[in-house]
């Protein structure tokens, strides 16, 4: 009986670690021409939303995305200018987790991809920026 | 609303003659007053001592909608009174615990006039005049420089409505009406240097400027309002997400009817600066706040301006963020009954450019009519433009509207020199989500100035085609081919299966196929390439070609000789730039052999594949060599004969792209 219900808890453990299992053998480093090509995107951004993570406008999302948090902190005639930032960097964003699934030749994995990237991120960002937590409410580094 | 404003007349009329009437009574209260619009509790008039030298009135709590305030005192430390007139010379109004006012009044009963001022500074006025007869009354309000901050305490709250921080309003107000209600209302007022925000910033305004003028009488026969409303913003700015607007001028008109059961707008119009007026007019049932009717003309717009301040933040998320657009447009839309009738818009010389370069369309007239239920006829002109750097000619688009679907039997595209035949383009837009298809061909275009367009390697010869059957699924933003495409290029064949595009005008399409081709002219072919002459015929095999952003990342590539009867000849420089591609220079073992003295050398067949796969090439040749690395590039046959042998097994992409340039750009080798 014991071993009956050894080889069950074993199934079972397994069953449960195999969706991260197969996903851990995703290469999130994998490079493409659209990948490289969305990096350099997104680094020449960066250097404009920087003061917006400094100052509390802009933070990152739960999602792996970045949200307008506070737009009182950005001036009257920035806002939609902050606004086109986030919303160009949401689509690189979007697409980089997207071309990571398919470089790997798993596009199923775009939400653990997601995932991992949004945990990516808040880790990078640096003392005093925002991110939003599990349950949605912003927190600050 | 006529109601209303009665019963606080009576309730200000009660209050005033109530506190005269019980002069020397020391203290009165009033019973509660409850209205569907507010309540009033509590109210106690007291005067101070018996020479009356000082009274108060306290009101417990005062609710006007969702606002609550407590403990409102009023209070009035020097007033005259007679039988006829009350006089309070300075008072005192406290509103809530916090604000305390200085405040006059006077109330003349004989004369049947009523004046309360607040003076909060010297400059500042908030004055309500009054006065009535049996049958009619009237009221008039005039605010001086009156700080805004202290109307925010009377509008809603809870988030939803930004709240006023800064700003001065000058009024002036009439109202006038009889025993049965109001029945004329004035106003003139203008609003300088307003602020306002939500709590998150995303619905504010600063330093604007509004002047506001509206009336409206009521029609006691048909019970209803007429009514009219003139808005102008010189200036100031607005971000209402997700547009930011800078006031210059612009100006709203409305007049209309406002009865028990609808809301008529008779007249609207809309000037925005730099971009045009509007005009409209329509019809919404009260109950439900559902529009009944509506319509709208526009014309002259310019859409330069149009497009950039107003259009352009609702395309941020979209394929389409980045556009330039030019040229006027008239629009008109009819909506009636609850549904959409009739829509109706004509471009004059409009031009819209994609800044990432992706699609042009220059100088474009049309004149596209909709109509619910019915067949129309668009009538658009293009001048030029391109389509992924491809350019088009002049092109008149008779495009067939019924409902939500489009249909051009045929048209003929002018491109390169030659044209593209579309046929049976059907388009459709169904849950929002837009669906088409065509079938067509490509008359032979010329390869050196598609090459050119392209901005890619000059190739020669030309290019036609068949074009079977592309659809596009809005749902899962694929484009793909029903049947095989052919194409003539290198006097070879192409046929391509499977293609299939996803998001084609997204950030970056992903294009998947299979590629055969067959007898390519491989002298056309080196040629084009500046590889060193080869003579005879190839054929190339790239099955599950996958383009990412245009740019390849994955196939199974494999070149071989064409089965037949051709001359196959290929010159040292070409021998050199095929070893070089294997790993090892041929020029040094040519030179030290007798086979220097030959310019051309016969091969029996030629072959390279390479398998594409996280960005290294897997590369052979026409066999592998058994037991060793090595892999035939060139077999030699005849005389005299060379062969020619590759060593690199794995050569990244990028790297073999970059000795691929360098060996088509470099000179030919010199044989001595």
């Amino acid at each position: 009986m014991n071993r009956v219900f050894c080889r069950f808890l074993l199934l079972l453990i397994v069953l449960l670690f195999l969706p991260h299992a197969v996903y851990a053998g995703a290469n999130l480093e994998v490079n493409t021409p659209a990948i490289t090509s969305l990096k350099q995107s997104m680094q020449g951004r960066h250097i404009q939303l920087v003061n917006y993570y400094e100052n509390g406008a802009v933070g990152f999302t739960k999602d792996g995305l970045l949200a307008l948090r506070d737009a009182n902190v950005v001036p009257l005639a920035k806002r939609q200018v902050v606004n086109g930032l986030i919303s160009a960097e949401n689509q690189d964003r979007n697409l980089l987790y997207r071309e990571i699934a398919r470089a790997n030749k798993h596009p199923e994995w775009e939400k653990e991809i997601r995932a991992t990237f949004s945990q990516r991120w808040i880790k990078l960002a640096k003392t005093g920026w925002w991110y939003q937590g599990a349950g949605g409410s912003w927190s600050q580094k | 609303m006529r109601n209303l404003f009665v019963t606080i007349l009576l309730v200000i009329l009660a209050l005033g003659f109530s506190a005269y009437a019980a002069y020397p009574q020391l203290k009165l209260t009033v019973a509660d007053i409850h209205s569907p619009a507010f309540h009033v509790k509590n109210i106690n008039i007291q005067f101070v001592d018996h020479q009356a030298s000082e009274f108060t009135i306290n009101i417990e709590e005062l609710g006007v909608q969702d606002h609550v305030w407590r403990n409102l005192n009023l209070s009035c430390g020097q007033f005259k009174v007679n039988e006829r007139h009350i006089h309070c010379v300075s008072g005192q109004i406290n509103l809530a615990d916090s604000l305390s006012l200085p405040m006059v009044f006077q109330l003349n009963h004989a004369e049947r006039k009523l004046m309360f001022e607040i003076k909060p500074t010297a400059k500042e006025s908030w004055q309500v005049l009054m006065d009535w007869d049996e049958d009619n009354w009237q009221v008039r309000v005039n605010i001086v420089e009156g700080r805004v901050a202290h109307i925010k305490h009377w509008l809603p709250d809870g988030g939803t409505v930004p709240e006023l921080t800064n700003g001065e309003i000058d009024l002036a107000a009439a109202l006038s009406g009889d025993t049965d209600g109001l029945a004329h209302f004035v106003l003139d007022a203008s609003l300088d240097e307003v602020s306002f925000s939500d709590p998150v910033g995303l619905h504010a305004g600063e330093n604007v400027q509004l002047n506001i003028k509206a009336k409206a009488d009521f029609i006691a026969e048909k019970n209803e309002w007429l009514w009219q409303t003139d808005v102008t913003w010189p200036r100031g700015e607005v971000f209402w997400q997700p547009v930011y607007l800078v006031g210059d001028g612009d100006r709203l008109s409305l007049n209309g009817i406002f009865g028990d059961e609808r809301i008529r707008l008779r007249n609207g119009k809309l000037i925005l600066s730099e971009i045009g007026e509007f005009e409209f007019s329509g019809l919404m049932t009260r109950s439900g706040h559902e529009l009944h009717d509506f319509e709208l003309h526009a014309d002259n717009l310019e859409l330069a301006v149009l497009f950039e301040r107003i259009l352009k933040p609702f395309f941020q998320d979209t394929a389409f963020a980045e556009l330039e657009v030019s040229g006027q447009s008239n629009l008109v839309w009819q909506f009636r009954n609850g549904v959409s009738e009739h829509l109706m818009l004509d471009l004059d010389d409009v031009s819209v450019i994609d800044q990432r370069g992706r699609f042009a369309f220059n100088r474009v007239d049309a004149h596209i009519p909709w109509r619910a239920n019915k067949v129309t006829i668009a009538d658009i002109s293009i001048l030029s433009g391109h389509a992924l750097n491809i350019p088009f000619g002049s092109v008149r688009v008779p495009l067939e509207i019924r409902g939500f679907n489009l249909l051009l039997p045929q048209l003929v595209l002018p491109v390169l020199d030659s044209e593209l035949r579309l046929e049976n383009f059907v388009a459709s837009y169904q849950q929002d989500r837009w669906f088409w298809s065509f079938n067509g061909e490509l008359k032979s275009i010329p390869m050196a100035r598609l090459t050119e367009a392209l901005q890619v390697q000059e190739m020669h010869g030309t290019l036609s085609g068949h074009i079977p059957e592309i659809s596009y699924d809005g749902r899962e933003k694929v484009v793909s081919v029903k049947g095989e495409l052919l194409f003539n290029v290198f006097d070879g064949d192409v046929v391509v299966n499977n293609l299939s595009l996803l998001e084609p005008m997204g950030f970056a399409p992903h294009l998947n196929a299979d590629v055969e081709m067959r007898n390519l002219d491989l002298g056309l072919l080196t040629k084009t390439f500046s590889f060193g002459k080869m003579e005879g015929r190839v054929d190339m095999d790239m099955l599950d070609l996958e383009l990412s952003n245009w740019r390849p990342i994955g196939f199974d590539a494999h070149l071989k000789s064409s089965p037949g009867n051709y001359r196959r000849r290929i010159s040292q420089a070409a021998i050199e730039n095929i070893s070089s591609l294997g790993g090892e220079s041929a020029t040094a073992a040519i030179q030290r052999s007798f086979l220097r003295f030959f310019e051309t050398f016969s091969y029996s067949e030629v072959g390279w594949r390479c398998v594409l796969l996280n960005n290294v090439c897997l590369m052979g040749g026409i066999e592998h060599d058994s037991g060793s690395d090595s892999y035939t590039l060139i077999s030699g046959g005849g005389i005299p004969a060379i062969t020619v042998m590759g060593y690199n097994q794995k050569v990244g992409w990028e790297a073999l792209i970059d000795r691929l340039k360098r060996v088509t750009q470099e000179s030919e080798p010199i044989i001595q």
